[in-house]
Formats: C-alpha cells, sequence, structure tokens
C-alpha cells in the first residue's frame, strides 16, 4: 500500500563527478520543502555520496587552503537534509546496495544512512507514492 | 490521458540521442497526452533564441510546455530575454509536484 506523501528516488551517480548529483540533491531538497517523506536507494557510484571518510581540501590553484576553498562534501548534504526531514517531521532514509558498497570500499557511512539491495528498492517503490529513476545516460 | 513530465538534462548539440527523447515527447503529445518538458542542466541550451534545433522547435510550434530551470539558466549566465519566446522560467520543484500528483516523471 503506498503513502501519499512518500516519494522514492533511486540514483547510480558518484560524488563530485556530474552535474546529476546537484540536480538529484536539489529535487530531495525540493520533496522536503514540499512535505514529501523521502526514500533514497543508492546504487553503483551512488554509494560513496555517504562515505564518512569524505574530506575537505585546500586548492593550490585558487591559492586557497581547505577553510578557504570550503569544497561541499555529499555526506554534508544528506545530514542536512536529515536534518531538516526532522525538524519538519518527515522521514528521510537512505540505503546503499551492499554489492555496490563492498566493490567499492566504502563502508564507513553516516548516521542513518544503511546498506541494502535490490529487494529494498522495490519495497521502497511499491510502498511509496510515486518513483524517480535518475538514470547516469 | 496520461500525465507525464520530462525532466531533460541532455542537450541535442553534444548527446544525439536528445533529438529521440524530444520526438517521444511530441509523440505522446501528439496523442493527446499532457506532457510537460522541464529543462535542466545542459538540456537548457536549445532554449536560448539562437541555437538551432529544429526537433526541439517543433515541441515549442506545437505547444508543448516547456519550462527552464531557473537555477540551471544562471549558471550558464542565461537571462530571461536569451530564451525562445514560448519557454518559461522554473524550477525543479515542478517535478517534485508532478510526483506528488502522481504523475509519470521521467528522466533523460
Amino acid at each position: 500500500m503506498s503513502d501519499n506523501t512518500l516519494l522514492t528516488f533511486a540514483f547510480m551517480d558518484p560524488p563530485f563527478e556530474s552535474e546529476r548529483t546537484v540536480t538529484f540533491f536539489r529535487l530531495l531538497d525540493a520533496a522536503l520543502e514540499k512535505n514529501a517523506s523521502v526514500r533514497v536507494f543508492a546504487y553503483e557510484g551512488a554509494v560513496a555520496l555517504a562515505f564518512a571518510r569524505q574530506q575537505q581540501h585546500g586548492n593550490a590553484v585558487h591559492g586557497r587552503d581547505t577553510g578557504e576553498e570550503d569544497h561541499p562534501l555529499t555526506r554534508e548534504w544528506i545530514a542536512a537534509l536529515q536534518q531538516k526531514a526532522e525538524q519538519k517531521g518527515l522521514s528521510f532514509e537512505w540505503i546503499n546496495c551492499g554489492l555496490c558498497v563492498d566493490e567499492r570500499g566504502v563502508n564507513e557511512v553516516i548516521d542513518g544512512c544503511g546498506r541494502g539491495g535490490p529487494p529494498d528498492l522495490w519495497r521502497y517503490a511499491s510502498e511509496a507514492l510515486n518513483t524517480l529513476t535518475i538514470g547516469t545516460r | 490521458m496520461s500525465h507525464y513530465l520530462f525532466i531533460q538534462s541532455q542537450d541535442p548539440f553534444t548527446e544525439t540521442r536528445a533529438a529521440r527523447q524530444y520526438e517521444l515527447v511530441g509523440d505522446l503529445y501528439d496523442a493527446g497526452h499532457d506532457v510537460t518538458l522541464l529543462l535542466v542542466q545542459n538540456g537548457v541550451t536549445p532554449a536560448r533564441q539562437a541555437a538551432r534545433s529544429p526537433v526541439f522547435d517543433r515541441l515549442l510550434e506545437w505547444g508543448v510546455p516547456v519550462i527552464a530551470d531557473g537555477f540551471s539558466l544562471r549558471q550558464r549566465e542565461m537571462q530571461e530575454s536569451d530564451l525562445k519566446d514560448a519557454v518559461e522560467i522554473g524550477d525543479v520543484s515542478l517535478a517534485i509536484d508532478a510526483l506528488l500528483d502522481g504523475h509519470k516523471v521521467i528522466w533523460n
């Protein structure tokens, strides 16, 4: 049975590579703005979005140190969305494909992000009002 | 009649498949479905006045609603005055509205 305020997103792009990642996070933020609860199934490279050991770095070309460069990290974007959802009384769930995690060795994820597999995507899609799949192409 | 929202991130100048994607939009519209095209990322580039993409322009001529994401336009220094007349400006929240309305939302 579907929840009429629940949306599922499936995403496969890795962090720091594609403009799709920015658009994807904008869609998640817009969903919370519209008071929709969100479920994300991350697979392939997208499992690294929640990797807990992402670190900021300086940029010698720009002549900036780490603080000045203030490089955005996707794990922080996820945490910000988790916080926003909590403040609005909405749910925000995130499952990484376990096989994809193991292939990439990105097992350490931030709190609130779990591990699963394709059956979770099926469950997420079945229980949601609607699902958006963002393919790499 | 079904409701479709296509989120169009690909552009016809670097992705040959974009022309086929526009054709699908046009075919669905021609078949009587409610179809909207939301341009994001480089998908906004054919909306520029001087951009030449006959298959995209045909959608505008037919009256398919085409909306360009304002964020993507600003990233590319594109102003409202740079756009073809029939193109309107919106943002990705339109995709969320469509999802919540139970429409078919397709990422290209």
